[in-house]
């Protein structure tokens, strides 16, 4: 048994684990507390996986800000334990999960069947020469995604203008 | 048949599985759930398991594009937590509370 399919299991046990608690957590704030956790794991999958970046990005961004984004809204909405926290309906409930439970069964089967095809395709490494470290990719995102990259940025700012504009109408269906 | 030397050689399947379970879970979340914050939470699960395929597939077939993909994936996410708790704060201020319900309440 080697050391990384113990961590493999074992962070993906915390990661699924962590990911249902997020679900069925009756309170918000410990949701956003195991969704925290579940960001952070997958950090470490990503570090297990070598994408060193993506690690630390996930960690910034995710663990970091949008994390406290939403504790911040949390804290400013102060919400207790809520009463109804799922959608009512039994019947409708056991519909929504045993049909979520088969999509997840189809494409369990389908990675299955496809097996021999996706270990084929793994083999077949890039013939650009490109490398996977951290250089590379700064590379890769600097001359063939600028445009992207650039675009991004735009979108950012539209987003940061754009979410000021939306909280600051008063309350009203008419603002 | 599910053999063991299959379970103990960590490959591209098994990180495929983790994810594909980990959106399902996101989307049981979103079905079920009528917290918008936690309806939000559940969205950036479901991206986080995209992301997670994309770094699988990137790291097994040596090539870097997925990567580059998650890099934007993360901040379309980012974004989107923001526009979409500006969304919960409007509701929240109206009606006290954020139950996804009162979203057809919004207008203009």
């Amino acid at each position: 048994m080697d050391i990384s399919v113990l961590l493999f299991y074992g962070l993906s046990f915390i990661v699924l684990c962590f990911a249902l608690a997020v679900v069925v957590s009756n309170n918000p704030v410990y949701s956003a507390f195991y969704l925290a956790i579940t960001m952070v794991s997958l950090a470490f999958v990503y570090f297990i996986l070598q994408a060193y970046f993506i690690a630390g990005v996930q960690l910034i961004v995710y663990a970091g800000a949008v994390m406290v984004l939403f504790v911040m809204v949390l804290m400013m909405f102060d919400l207790k334990k809520e009463k109804d926290s799922f959608s009512k309906g039994r019947m409708s409930n056991f519909l929504k999960v045993s049909s979520v439970g088969w999509l997840w069964g189809l494409i369990a089967g389908a990675i299955y069947m496809s097996s021999d095809l996706l270990s084929m395709g793994a083999t077949l490494h890039n013939k650009d020469g490109v490398g996977t470290t951290t250089k590379d990719l700064a590379k890769l995102l600097y001359t063939d995604y600028i445009f992207a990259f650039e675009l991004l940025g735009l979108l950012l700012l539209l987003i940061a203008v754009g979410a000021v504009a939306v909280s600051r109408i008063k309350g009203g269906t008419h603002a | 048949m599910l053999n063991f030397e299959s379970l103990a050689a960590i490959g591209l399947n098994h990180y495929l599985i983790v994810s594909a379970a980990l959106f399902c879970i996101g989307m049981v979340g979103v079905l079920v759930r009528r917290n918008v914050l936690v309806i939000l939470m559940s969205i950036e699960l479901m991206l986080n398991a995209v992301n997670l395929s994309f770094v699988a597939f990137s790291h097994f077939s040596q090539n870097i594009n997925g990567q580059v993909m998650v890099f934007f994936v993360m901040t379309i996410a980012a974004a989107e937590a923001g526009v979409g708790l500006a969304i919960a704060v409007t509701i929240f201020k109206r009606f006290k509370e954020v139950n996804i319900s009162f979203f057809e309440q919004l207008k203009g």
